[in-house]
């Protein structure tokens, strides 16, 4: 416990205070019916934060069997961050079934794409095989995260301002994480006592977000629009298409009188 | 560090870029508000034009124009084709932009949707786009001549051509346009 500096050890129970208050609020607006996996990723944060904490009280803070629990939890904890920017993304754009159907293969396939880039671009060695994967999976998790609001902007779906808050709390912690993870791979041990304490402070100020975003209670049963028959779709399309075709080769015919003067 | 881990930093930048571009308030044109319908009353509006637009781009007129007016006539007449191109470039966009929009409202709304309209629709935006800009920025900073009508003529009348048809196509289709304005009200109330 002696390596542990106070600052560090001060935001080791603000984490553990927020996190607290975070699953008390989702408990008292019973916003854990509405978005379960986050409740489940908050509690489990909070587990996570009193296991390690016994470990080091008992085993010490360097000890090899710390951090193998430390990255065991660690690996349950983003699974389920994953489940819950997964909850979301469902939230705001499953009502929309078509939109829906093709956002989540996009999804699914982005997820899958960066995770074996993680793969194919880190080092080979196991000593870095945790950290890597951890790297992969929060790259895949801010990836999928910008492909969705690139989603709701294409689309202009609305999203709630809580929801919006939660995900960008999920986006700026996995894009901090993957740099964080990056240099310690590159100076390893230099920077180790730092890479703690500023993954602390991410992590913080993801809470204090989450905590904003969830004051109020969220709406529980989401809107479902009323479709159109599956006809329309099919005949009007092609056939938009075709116009803004129409409207491109009228763009390039401008381009070639411009031409053509000069 | 290897090369490649700094891969890593640049794929974390051009993340951050798309989510600020993502995130930010969507830009639409004021049109927006009666998108469905708009379509067929801005093509109506560019057929009653056709006449004057053509006109503009003549080169008769402007080869007339060189050999007999003063220079400085001559130099404003060029200003005002160039504001006129820029006019007509505007409303090409606002055409291309009320069928996106009726093409987002259609897709929102469709059980099913197909992803090979839906990408070939974000390649031409994506193309469209970037003509329409690298145009709009070469005739405002004078870098391009304004086109002749020997460029633009044929395809005015055959845009002429197209809207005819097009505004016989929309009345056909005024039942499905009804019915999706309304789910879009029902929509926007939601979204409030």
């Amino acid at each position: 416990m002696d390596e542990i500096v106070t600052f560090e050890r001060a935001l080791l129970w603000l984490t553990v205070f927020l996190n607290g208050g975070l699953l008390v609020s989702l408990l008292y607006r019973k916003n854990h019916r509405v978005v379960p996996f986050f409740f489940a990723y908050a509690f489990l944060n909070l587990l996570q934060g009193f296991v390690l904490f016994g470990s080091y009280w008992i085993w010490g803070f360097a000890s090899p069997l710390s951090n193998r629990i430390a990255w065991a939890t660690q690996g349950l904890v983003i699974i389920f961050r994953a489940l819950a920017v997964a909850e979301i993304c469902r939230r705001v754009l499953g009502k929309y079934r078509g939109i829906w159907a093709l956002a989540w293969r996009m999804l699914v396939a982005t997820a899958a794409v960066v995770l074996l880039y993680s793969w194919a671009v880190a080092k080979g060695s196991w000593q870095f095989a945790v950290l890597n994967s951890d790297r992969g999976l929060e790259l895949a998790i801010a990836s999928v995260i910008v492909i969705f609001f690139l989603f709701t902007y294409h689309y202009e779906v609305t999203m709630e301002t809580a929801v919006r808050t939660l995900t960008i709390g999920f986006f700026l912690y996995s894009c901090f994480f993957v740099l964080n993870d990056t240099v310690l791979e590159g100076w390893s041990h230099k920077y180790s006592t730092l890479w703690n304490l500023l993954g602390a402070l991410a992590f913080v100020a993801s809470l204090m977000l989450w905590n904003w975003a969830l004051w109020r209670r969220l709406p529980e049963n989401a809107f479902e629009p009323e479709m159109l028959s599956n006809g329309i779709y099919r005949t009007l399309a092609p056939e938009i298409n075709n116009r803004l075709k129409a409207l491109n080769e009228q763009l390039e015919h401008f381009c070639r009188a411009q031409r053509n003067r000069s | 560090m290897s090369l490649l881990l700094y891969s890593f930093f640049a794929l974390i930048g051009l993340l951050l870029l798309l989510f600020a571009w993502s995130v930010r308030s969507p830009k639409r044109p004021a049109r927006r508000s009666s998108s469905v319908g708009a379509v067929g009353e801005c093509e109506h509006k560019h057929v009653t034009y056709l006449p004057q637009i053509r006109q503009t781009f003549s080169k008769a007129d402007y080869e007339f124009l060189s050999k007999n007016a003063p220079p400085g006539v001559l130099r404003r007449v060029h200003r005002e084709r160039r504001r006129v191109a820029l006019a007509y470039l505007e409303a090409l966009r606002d055409d291309f932009q009320s069928l996106l929009q009726m093409a987002r409202v259609i897709a929102v709304l469709s059980p099913e949707l197909e992803a090979v309209h839906e990408f070939e629709r974000l390649r031409l935006t994506a193309k469209f786009t970037c003509q329409y800009q690298m145009i709009r920025w070469k005739l405002l900073g004078g870098a391009a001549p304004v086109p002749q009508l020997s460029g633009l003529s044929d395809f005015v009348s055959g845009l002429s051509v197209r809207m005819e048809a097009a505004m016989k196509e929309l009345g056909e289709r005024a039942a499905v346009a009804a019915a999706l304005a309304s789910s879009m009200n029902r929509r926007g109330l939601d979204a409030g």
